[in-house]
């Protein structure tokens, strides 16, 4: 009886976690930035499981390629048959997407669902959190087996985003990603993230580690029976071909 | 003389009465339908104009995009009331406008979801509203208060929602950031065709919180025409006269504005404000294959009844003069010109074209107005088509004369073949013909 006294007392008088400071919860939004980035190239192979209400589940796959230089990304839709060829490509803060069938390009916004599934593609781009959004510390809670930091960012003044907030709980042991909210302007949560698997590969031309999410569980919010599931594989870091990043090269692989 | 000719002809058209009533039966059935398919067609077109002029355009429209970033585009107009003032200007046709914030969005219940094309509209200030929206549930007054919604039945079906029940809304704000509205539906209207399909409405100031707009900017200035058939020539002048006065205004393209939304305009690579004429037809373009549809149907069918008519009529004539061989051949013996012979045939003919359409044209004219009257239900999946809840022919007496003229001057045309044929026998053996 005294031992669970003394425990409840020590438990009382424990100092309560201490609050980040606002360069502190920067400084981890931005290790998690520097972490995906690669200071070169990065080729991802990935699969998306798409489960949607009333229609049978998706299963896509595609390749996409990363060039930290210029903020490039360029992605193609291999499987299913009936996507195969579509592509998307970001150039100059643009998002373009390449439609076989009809053979033109459209422009798109940062809300755009990669290949109608919950993905965006931030979700495959080097993270730019810390540049497109002020960050708070929230506060410190458990989730699952882990002890992580809740942070609430909000998006700057002119940065084209498609979640004006979001909330992130960061791991306190290593600060790796764990689980991300995406809110609406009113305030209602549209999109949970989950990050079960951190993996790391070797860079030569960062001279480090490259982090990336080697499993992403997405869950609609609005749309509550709808979910994806991202699996990167075949990550290599090696320089691609220079012309790689343009609207040829995807259209003449899209063939 | 002509009377007398036209005793002669009457005569000789009073002689074959079986034969005759057939024929001009067939010319009357051709002009009627004729008539009819013509007034279903101007019907749809009428019903369209008056539940389009209502439900999402007027008769012209000065709307515009806005473009944060050349990839972003949200359909608005800034400072509304500086362009409605110049607007109003330039057009002394000007009966009445109302203004209205546009949107698009994707509308999510408990049980599914949709993209909805939305209307912000101030109820009380839409008397036609009130006279298009037939009530299925609910109290269209209701919508005047914020964080409410009103949705067509098919709609309402579709997302398993009924009055009193929430739906969300999810849009992009102007910048491009995901927003949502919560908003519960207050009122269920019956369907309008195939506009009913996508279109709701919800309050202005809901819409313009969902899409994170200031108080001085709107969707579109809705013109209300006193003559609606200027609508092309008023959008043509607005597009040079707010040029002029320091707008950027967007080129003509004849489509909806949400359809310019997400095909043309995120892929053009200006930024800023331009403004956007439309008119009425423009905006419900994306109906005009209905129109091209009914048009070509119908041309294809009296091609076939006219040939038909055709085909009769020469081979009436046919049997005519072989069973009136003697009797020309008499005539023509007595000194009759072949001209006179061509002339009474062809008058016969004529007689029999006249009134036979003119009878199928009155007979369809008193059909339509019948019809029209009687406020026949459309079924619900025909209503998608005709865009009408109650069947209207949209019929002219003078339009159904020029159908019977048409009719009349075809018929004359056929029988001159055979008038010629008849013109040309030689008295002699003509008299001496067994048949």
């Amino acid at each position: 009886m005294k031992r669970i006294a003394l425990a409840v007392l020590l438990l009382a008088l424990a100092p309560p976690a201490r609050a980040l400071t606002q360069p502190e919860a920067l400084g981890l939004v931005s290790t998690l930035d520097e972490r995906t980035h690669n200071n070169g190239d990065f080729a991802g192979l990935c699969y998306l499981e798409q489960k949607e209400k009333d229609k049978s589940d998706v299963v896509y796959e595609l390749v996409y390629y990363r060039r930290s230089e210029g903020q490039r990304l360029l992605m193609l839709f291999t499987k299913p048959k009936s996507e195969a060829g579509k592509g998307y490509l970001r150039i100059e803060k643009n998002l373009w997407m390449y439609d076989p069938g009809t053979g033109k390009w459209e422009r798109r916004t940062e809300r755009e669902r990669i290949g109608g599934t919950d993905s965006r593609r931030g979700d495959f781009d080097e993270s730019r959190l810390a540049e497109e959004y002020d960050v708070r510390w929230e506060g410190d809670e458990k989730l699952g087996a882990y002890s992580a930091h809740r942070l609430v960012l909000s998006a700057r003044e002119g940065a084209d985003v498609a979640f004006p907030t979001l909330r992130l709980w960061l791991d306190s042991a290593t600060g790796n990603l764990l689980k991300r909210q995406d809110l609406a302007l009113s305030g209602r949560l549209m999109r949970t993230a989950l990050y079960p698997r951190w993996k790391k590969v070797w860079s030569e031309s960062k001279k480090g580690d490259v982090w990336y999410p080697e499993q992403i569980y997405l869950y609609d919010e609005i749309e509550k029976a709808n979910s994806t599931m991202v699996v990167i594989k075949q990550v290599d870091l090696r320089s691609l071909s220079p012309n790689m990043f343009t609207k040829a090269w995807l259209e003449a692989k899209s063939r | 003389m002509l009377l007398v000719d036209f005793q002669i002809a009457s005569r000789n058209l009073l002689r074959h009465t079986r034969r005759n009533l057939f024929l001009g039966g067939a010319l009357a059935v051709t002009t009627a339908l004729l008539v009819l398919l013509n007034g279903l067609a101007d019907g749809m077109k009428a019903s369209l104009l008056e539940s389009a002029t209502t439900l999402m355009t007027g008769h012209v429209n000065v709307g515009g995009f806005y473009k944060i970033t050349s990839s972003t585009a949200a359909p608005l107009v800034t400072d509304y009331q500086k362009v409605l003032a110049e607007t109003k200007k330039h057009v002394p046709e000007l009966d009445y406008y109302t203004v209205r914030v546009r949107g698009y969005a994707k509308a999510v219940s408990e049980k599914g979801s949709m993209d909805l094309v939305l209307g912000g509209v101030d109820v009380a200030h839409e008397p036609g509203l009130r006279r298009i929206l037939q009530r299925v549930d609910g109290r269209l007054d209701d919508l005047q208060e914020p964080g409410t919604l009103m949705l067509f039945e098919d709609q309402a079906k579709r997302l398993e929602v009924k009055v009193g029940d929430m739906v969300t809304l999810v849009a992009p704000t102007t910048r491009g950031q995901s927003n949502t509205a919560d908003l519960r539906v207050v009122f269920i209207a019956k369907g309008v065709g195939l506009m009913s399909a996508f279109s709701s409405f919800l309050p202005a100031e809901t819409l313009r919180k969902l899409y994170n707009l200031r108080e001085g900017n709107t969707g579109a200035i809705q013109l209300y025409l006193k003559d609606h058939r200027k609508a092309a020539e008023v959008a043509a002048r607005l597009r040079t006269r707010l040029a002029a006065a320091g707008w950027q205004v967007l080129d003509s393209d004849p489509k909806p504005y949400w359809m310019k939304l997400f095909q043309t305009i995120p892929s053009e690579d200006w930024t800023g404000q331009k403004l956007d004429m439309s008119t009425w037809e423009d905006e419900m373009s994306f109906l005009s294959w209905i129109f091209s549809a009914v048009r070509v149907l119908s041309t294809i069918l009296i091609f076939v009844l006219m040939a038909i008519v055709i085909v009769g009529i020469l081979n009436t004539l046919a049997i005519a003069i072989r069973e009136r061989t003697r009797e020309i051949g008499t005539l023509r013996a007595i000194g009759m010109q072949r001209r006179k012979v061509r002339w009474l045939l062809l008058l016969e003919a004529g007689l029999l074209g006249v009134i036979s359409s003119g009878a199928g044209a009155a007979a369809a004219l008193a059909l339509a107005a019948g019809l029209n009257r009687a406020q026949i239900d459309v079924p619900e999946p025909v209503q998608m088509f005709l865009m009408q809840q109650h069947l209207f022919l949209a019929t002219a007496p003078a339009g159904a004369l020029g159908y019977a003229a048409i009719l009349a001057a075809v018929t004359t045309l056929a029988s001159l073949l055979p008038a010629t044929w008849a013109a040309r026998l030689q008295p002699i053996s003509a008299m001496h013909h067994i048949g």
